[in-house]
Order: structure tokens, then C-alpha cells, then sequence
């Protein structure tokens, strides 16, 4: 017995060291296999269908895994027809007709035609299947027929009475008529977001696997997902269109802590693509070789202050809310902070990030200490005794910064803070319900290339339906003048008008736009970040041996 | 026996059953305080009330009894109790099966306590036995130094100059030295490497069980010290037994006891506790898994997780009693 649990003991050790010591690793890449770039994803990715892919890492995998029906120009982040071969619009820009090129497929096989298009803005625009992209379709005609109904708990009291959108109409097997609730002159511009890939019938059969298995039309096919550890994609020999690149396979690792758990891999030739931990910035950016296999560029996310503009309080002036702006330090702030990796904000629409985005369309936007005084004292001041409570998310790299503006604002105009650092569920719920006093942090990253995206959002209809309390006439009605011009171009002019309005008026203050770099590997060529999104473009990636 | 391991079978069910009504208990109260996950889902955009609605409905929030603060929600309770009876440990808040989150989580964590395991106990046994064997000499007083070293100096300290200052050169090295295709790069990769798991967590197995070998090589040496200065081994060396058979037999045996109670201890402990080696290194653990789904109160994961973890920690408690009566001829279970 005793000898038994002994040897037993002995053989599983020796079992766990032969596994360790072993002959060789299996996969191993060797000079003749294929050539695979690696690279990096967020460890929560949870799903690969279109619909329902909102963040970055996503969004990042399915752009090689499916096409769209436009893609973006890295230079400029203008639109360009690529699955679609026309997409004309009518007279007032509310019937478009999308044409689609011919023969292309599914990597399963399946034609890529009207009905594919057709299927999956059904699928993601009927309210019933709770998918994350489902407000996009709130602009075509027919989509408030598929939502659910609710009570004033906020239970659904009946599904939605629809299963397809009205204003969807497969003419023919390669054209679409889109009707739209409303005119809107960048609905193209839209096309190329994930939610309007197309999916296959197969997908739609089974939208759970299609979920981790994906049937894209991309130059790319998901071979492999060890979901929460690693994604493979291999290239898709028989893709027809020509935006494909010269290696064979993508490998992502996934990590827990995101791009910077991945640098010390970086390190380690096991990664092509990663951006070092705060601690490791200025060593990375001192090191002459490694600095030359850089890239950076400044990216569309902005991080910006509002005011709960529905309570009673010092921020109803505008006065008070300008001062609050020049009295924040944004250089000072976002050098100290993070190592310098945003871009001080002074625009509401990321400046020649997208069309129409231009700097220093708010002019309170700059450090002036005397400006903010006296724009204090004309105000009325601060309230005796009181704190001005600054709410946002729990997340330490901004309760970092929301710190600094504190302070900032504490130095310059005397006014004591408090942070209220909520769960983020928590934070998302009370902004919803009006449920702030004081000022709270708001974090807005677009959807799709165009100044219009920026500032829909700001179009609540009243001032109850705002997460701000901010109701603009003036502003909603440039929005709809807008969205009906007769060519993209003057939208475009005339959504810059409604910025204008809202630095006016300005309810909400700029702080810092978000910032993206990477650093690669030797063997990498052809390093470009998309302006827009911040990611490398890995289609336009080579690899030299 | 029979009847002992089937009481404490009975007692085991009931425990686990309090377990869980005590985390559905936490977490519903969480979610009541904390606000509706479903509305996390949209992050930064704002969503229509037919929008979160449907979502709640997706991922089973929709019962109304998580909108009312204080409510214990045993409906849902009771639903899931039925669920697991079947075997159905439900999905997680975006859809994905909890059973497939464990089936990947929970071999990583269990290799890592294996290596863990097998440093403890050579460590241990090894120092310990020598540290008691040879009492008050100049190797028991190095020894004794070296654990309070050891235990003075945090885990994640070793972990972190390990990944960012030795691992890399190492790896490196390892590459030059024996080719990519060899096993020595592997062993030192910075990060864990799902294709190669076990070559990948031995070195932070290792560290981890070298930070956690302090306490099991002072466990060994004082449980050893008591052993040699039992009547049995008085007995067994007057019989003129050879000091190797007395000190194999007599005493590391017979000490074994504690040493058995401190590994089942710390096996739970190790399944969700290992968080910062798991997250260093990127292990997908169990530990980690927990972690994020208590920050998203994601109630369907942490109770899948917790329920199984309880379940093991019960079970794993119940062979550690029986162990006893096997290692030590004194104890009896009626």
C-alpha cells in the first residue's frame, strides 16, 4: 500500500516533468511554415458576430474577417465603395440604392448578395434579440415596429410586432433599397461600421456558433478560438477582392490587462505589435533602435466633462461653466499623467480625425487662470461652504486624471471638490436616470468616420431625455438641416455650423482626445495606425522574412 | 467508514447549498446597489429603455425583483438550483456558457498547484527534514533564515523582476543557446502560452511555490521535532532499526498529518486565490475569472464558479480526513 502511494506519487511528478523536459514542442515555427503575424487582444472579446461587436477588440478582429460594403481611407477616414459598387442616394437623401459587386462570396460559399445585407440589418435591428449594435438601424424606416415594448419598469410587455425592416428592399439579387425614417447625407459613411457586415444564411441558422465561429467574407477565416486565450485566422485562399495582405495567418493573444501586459512578449520577439507599461515609456522611447519601429497617431476618443444641467445649481450659467473650462491645465495635466499619451482637447469633433473635425472650435478651451476668475465673479461665484462633486466610473488611470482637474480647478478658482467614484454599471445608470449633482466625466468614442457622430448624440429631443439636461431648438434643427443637404460636403459644413452651437452654448467642456502608438517588430514593414480607430491597419502590415 | 464518508457527504450538500444562497444573497444585493449590469453593456451610449430591456431579457436581469432593493430574489434562485440539478450551469453575463469558461480556466489554475505542490513539498520535506534531523546545527539556523527571507519577500515582487528583468534575457538566451525549437525558450516565456501549458507555467509555478514554501518547511521541521522525540521512535531505534528505516517510517510518516491538513487548505485557497500570479503572467485561471466577474457583477459566473470551488473545497476536505486515518494507524473514523 505504502509502496503504491509512493510509486503513484512518483510516476505523476515524472508524468508532469516529461511534459516540462520533453522532447521538442510540436507547433513550432520553422523557416518553411507560414508566416504569421502576432499581435494582441483584450482578454473580455466575447463575441465575433457583426451585430454585436461594439469595442475595439472586436471591431479590430472582424475588419479582417468580413468586408464591408465601404471602407475607410487611412489618410483621409473618407468612405470608399468597397463590397458595394454603387451607393447613390435620392434627391433629399432618403432612399438610397446600394448596388453590390457581383460574385463575391462567403468563405462557406454563399453568394454575398442583397439578401445577405438584408438578413443581418433584420437580425440586428429587431429589438427582441438585445444585440449591442441594434441603434444603428434606429435610422431606417421600420425599426420602431421590431422593438419590444415596455412598461414603465422597464419589462417588456410584448415583443416587437415586426421581424424585418420596412424600409430594407432586396430589388434584385445585387441591389438595396434603403429607405430612411429621416434624410441623413452620410448614411454611406455608416456602411463600413461592423453592425452592416453582411452574414450568411448559415450564420443566421446558428447565431451562437457564428458567434465564436465566424463565416466572414473578408480576407481572413477564424480557424481557431480558444476563447480567452488566443484567436487564429488564417488567410482565405479564395478571396476575391484585392485589399488582402502578403502574410498567411494572424495569431492574437489575448491578455488579461491588455495591450501593455503584452510588452514584456514584445520584448521577447513572441509579439510584432505592443506599447509598453507607463513605468517602461521612457525607456522604450530612449532606446534609439527600438524608437525607429514606432508609430503614433492622435486618436478620436474624447474624454469630456458635462454638467447635471438638470439640477439647480452654480453650472445653469454659462459663465460659471466656461470658468470651470479655462481653469483646467490640459497640457499641464496630460504631460504629467500617463506619459504624455493623450492630446489636450479643444473641439468637440476630433480634428482631421474625420471629415469636418477642425482644433479650437472652443475657444474656453485654453488655460487662462485671470479669464477663469473673472468668468467666475461674473457668474456669481461659488456657493459658500460647498463642494462641487466631480462623479465618474471606478478606473485608476482616470480617477488619476479627474484628480488633476480637481486640483486644477481648486487652485484657480478656490472651488473645493469631492470625486464620487461609482461602479461602472452603477456610473451608466445614474447618468441615464439624470441622477448626478455637479459635474461628471463622459467618455465618447465614435462609431463611424464623420462630424455628424459627434454631436447627434446631443440631439436627446428635450431636456428630460438628455444625460446632460441640455435642449438646444436651434442645434436639433441645424442637426435635421444637416442631415438633408444635398451632398455629403454641405452636411458636413452645416454640422460644423452645430458644433459651433454647442460652443456656444457650451454644456459640456473638452478635456483630452485619446492617443494611439504602438511600437513593432524588426520583420515588421508598412506600420499605418487608422486615424480614426487608433489600430494598426493590418491588412496594410508586411512582413519581411 | 462507510457510514462516516456518507454523513459527511450530507453535511457536504448542505453546505454547499448555504454557500450558494449566501453569494446569490451578495451578489443580488450588489446589483440592486450597483445599478442594472445591462445598462454596462452599452457603455458610453445611451440606450433606449425597449434597448435595455431586451437586454436584460438576453441575460436573464429582467426579473423585476433586481430593480427592488432589500428583495432576495429566491425565484431566480430557485431557477438556477433547478438548472444545476441538470446540469446547466447557465451562461455568463455576455452569453458564454459558464461550464466552457471553467472547462478552460480550471486546468491552468490546476497545473499552476501542481508545480505549486511539487515545489511545497520537495522544498518542505527536503528543508524541514534536514532542519529537524540536524536540529540546532549551523544548516537548521541558515535554513530558518532563508524561510523568513522567503516569506518577507511578496509574491508579486517576484513575479514582476522575474517577467520584466530575467525572463526576457533568459528567453533570449534559452533561444541562442538551444534553438526556437527546443523546450528552454518555452520554460522561459514571459507570458503564459496556452499551446504550451505546462512548459509555460513552471517557472511562475515554481516562484509562486517558492514564496509559499516558508511556512510548509517550518510546518515539516516542528511536526518532525515531535516525532523524533515520540515513545515509538524511542522504541523502533532500541529495537536496533537503521536510522534511515526509523526516520522514513517512524517519523516523516507519522508527521505527515499536518502536512496533508495544510495541503487540502491551501488547494482551495490555491484555486482562487492564485489572482496576481494569473495575472502577471496571463494565466486564464480561475482567479482571475472570479475576479472579473465580481467586478461586473456578473451573478450567473461568480455563483457557477464559486459553487464549483466550494464543491472541490468540500470534497478535497473530506479525502484530507480520510488521508488521516490512512497515514496515521491511531486514527479511526466509526
Amino acid at each position: 500500500m505504502r509502496q503504491a502511494r509512493i510509486a503513484t506519487f512518483a510516476a505523476g511528478a515524472a508524468a508532469v516533468a516529461l511534459t516540462v523536459a520533453g522532447c521538442s514542442p510540436s507547433d513550432t515555427d520553422d523557416d518553411a511554415g507560414p508566416v504569421t503575424l502576432e499581435t494582441w487582444i483584450s482578454q473580455d472579446m466575447d463575441t465575433l458576430f457583426p451585430g454585436d461587436a461594439g469595442s475595439y477588440d472586436p471591431i479590430s478582429v472582424l475588419d479582417v474577417v468580413y468586408d464591408g460594403l465601404v471602407r475607410y481611407d487611412p489618410e483621409t477616414t473618407e468612405p470608399y465603395n468597397y463590397v458595394a459598387e454603387s451607393i447613390e442616394p435620392n434627391d433629399d437623401n432618403t432612399v438610397w440604392t446600394i448596388t453590390i459587386k457581383p460574385d463575391l462570396t462567403f468563405q462557406n460559399g454563399e453568394p454575398v448578395d442583397a439578401a445577405a445585407f438584408a438578413r443581418s440589418w433584420n437580425y440586428t435591428a429587431d429589438g427582441d434579440n438585445g444585440l449591442y449594435s441594434n441603434y444603428f438601424f434606429s435610422i431606417i424606416e421600420g425599426y420602431d415596429e421590431m422593438q419590444p415594448e415596455t412598461d414603465d419598469d422597464g419589462n417588456i410587455t410584448a415583443p416587437g410586432a415586426a421581424d424585418e425592416l420596412s424600409g430594407v428592399e432586396v430589388t434584385d439579387d445585387l441591389t438595396l433599397e434603403v429607405t430612411l425614417s429621416s434624410p441623413f447625407a452620410g448614411f454611406a459613411t455608416m456602411l463600413g461600421y461592423t453592425g452592416f457586415f453582411p452574414i450568411a444564411q448559415e450564420c443566421l441558422d446558428d447565431v451562437e456558433k457564428c458567434s465564436t465561429q465566424p463565416i466572414g467574407n473578408g480576407p481572413f477565416r477564424v480557424t481557431e478560438w480558444q476563447q480567452s486565450q488566443e484567436l487564429t485566422a488564417e488567410r482565405w485562399e479564395d478571396y476575391p477582392l484585392e485589399e488582402t495582405p502578403g502574410y498567411d495567418a494572424i495569431h492574437w493573444t489575448e491578455y488579461a490587462a491588455g495591450e501593455t501586459a503584452s510588452w514584456a512578449d514584445f520584448q521577447a520577439d513572441e509579439i510584432d505589435l505592443s506599447f509598453p507599461p507607463t513605468a517602461e515609456v521612457e525607456a522604450a522611447k530612449n532606446d534609439p533602435e527600438l524608437s525607429q519601429r514606432y508609430v503614433e497617431a492622435p486618436g478620436a476618443a474624447l474624454t469630456y466633462l458635462g454638467f447635471s444641467l438638470y439640477t439647480d445649481g452654480p453650472w445653469q450659467d454659462v459663465e460659471f461653466r466656461k470658468a470651470i473650462s479655462m481653469a483646467i491645465d490640459r497640457e499641464g495635466i496630460i504631460s504629467s499623467l500617463g506619459s504624455g499619451q493623450a492630446t489636450p482637447a479643444d473641439s468637440w469633433v476630433v480634428p482631421g480625425g474625420v471629415p469636418g473635425g477642425e482644433a479650437g472650435t472652443c475657444e474656453w478651451c485654453v488655460y487662462d487662470p485671470e479669464a477663469a476668475k473673472a468668468a467666475l465673479e461674473q457668474a456669481g461665484g461659488w456657493p459658500e461652504g460647498e463642494k462641487l462633486q466631480i462623479s465618474l466610473g471606478d478606473d485608476d488611470a482616470e480617477v488619476e486624471y479627474f484628480t488633476a482637474i480637481g486640483n486644477s480647478i481648486e487652485e484657480v478658482l478656490g472651488i473645493p471638490y469631492e470625486l464620487d467614484i461609482l461602479p461602472s454599471s452603477d456610473y451608466f445608470s445614474t447618468r441615464s436616470a439624470q441622477g448626478f449633482d455637479g459635474a461628471f466625466r463622459n467618455n465618447w468614442f465614435p462609431d463611424y468616420p464623420l462630424n455628424e457622430n459627434y454631436l447627434s448624440f446631443y440631439a436627446a429631443g428635450s431636456e428630460e431625455d438628455s444625460q446632460f439636461g441640455w435642449y438646444s431648438e436651434e442645434f436639433e434643427d441645424k442637426l435635421d438641416e444637416a442631415a438633408a443637404a444635398p451632398s455629403l460636403d454641405e452636411s458636413v459644413a452645416l454640422y460644423q455650423e452645430a458644433e459651433q452651437i454647442l460652443a456656444e452654448e457650451f454644456p459640456t467642456i473638452p478635456f483630452r482626445w485619446s492617443f494611439s502608438a504602438t511600437y513593432y517588430s524588426e520583420r515588421l514593414d508598412n506600420v499605418v495606425l487608422n486615424p480614426f480607430s487608433g489600430a494598426p491597419i493590418l491588412r496594410a502590415i508586411e512582413i519581411t522574412a | 467508514m462507510g457510514r462516516y464518508i456518507l454523513r459527511r457527504a450530507v453535511q457536504a450538500v448542505g453546505t454547499l447549498l448555504l454557500v450558494m444562497l449566501l453569494l446569490h444573497l451578495l451578489t443580488t444585493v450588489a446589483i440592486q446597489l450597483n445599478g442594472n449590469p445591462a445598462q454596462a453593456f452599452f457603455g458610453d451610449k445611451v440606450a433606449t429603455p425597449a434597448q435595455i430591456a431586451a437586454v436584460e431579457e438576453r441575460f436573464d436581469l429582467d426579473d423585476p425583483c433586481y430593480d427592488q432593493v432589500g428583495n432576495p430574489c429566491l425565484g431566480p434562485f430557485v431557477e438556477r438550483l433547478g438548472q444545476y440539478a441538470q446540469g446547466d450551469f447557465g451562461t455568463n453575463l455576455r452569453g458564454r456558457e459558464v461550464a466552457d469558461i471553467v472547462a478552460t480556466a480550471a486546468p491552468n489554475t490546476l497545473r499552476l498547484f501542481c508545480i505549486v505542490l511539487v515545489t511545497w513539498l520537495a522544498l518542505g520535506m527536503v528543508l524541514g527534514s534536514v532542519a529537524a534531523r540536524w536540529r540546532g546545527s549551523a544548516g537548521d539556523h541558515g535554513i530558518r533564515l532563508t524561510s523568513v527571507l522567503i516569506d518577507a519577500f511578496p509574491v508579486f515582487v517576484l513575479l514582476i523582476v522575474y517577467r520584466y528583468v530575467v525572463a526576457v534575457p533568459l528567453h533570449g538566451w534559452a533561444e541562442d543557446t538551444f534553438g526556437a525549437d527546443s523546450w528552454p525558450p518555452y520554460w522561459f516565456k514571459p507570458s503564459f502560452d496556452p499551446d504550451h501549458p505546462w512548459a509555460t507555467v513552471l517557472v511562475p509555478g515554481i516562484l509562486l511555490g517558492l514564496a509559499g514554501s516558508a511556512a510548509f518547511i517550518r510546518l515539516v521541521r516542528a511536526s518532525q521535532l515531535e516525532s523524533y522525540q515520540g515513545d515509538h521512535v524511542r522504541t523502533a531505534r532500541s529495537k536496533g532499526l537503521v536510522e534511515r528505516h526509523v526516520v522514513v517510517h517512524h517519523v516523516v510518516r507519522n508527521s505527515s498529518v499536518p502536512v496533508v491538513t495544510a495541503v487540502g487548505l491551501t488547494f482551495a485557497e490555491a484555486l482562487g486565490g492564485a489572482v496576481i500570479t494569473e495575472g502577471l503572467m496571463n494565466i486564464y485561471g480561475m482567479g482571475g475569472v472570479l475576479w472579473g466577474a465580481v467586478r461586473d457583477d456578473d451573478v450567473s459566473l461568480v455563483l457557477g464558479v464559486v459553487t464549483l470551488l466550494a464543491a472541490v473545497t468540500v470534497v478535497v476536505m473530506i479525502v484530507v480526513d480520510i488521508a488521516y486515518a490512512l497515514l496515521d494507524p491511531r486514527i479511526r473514523y466509526e
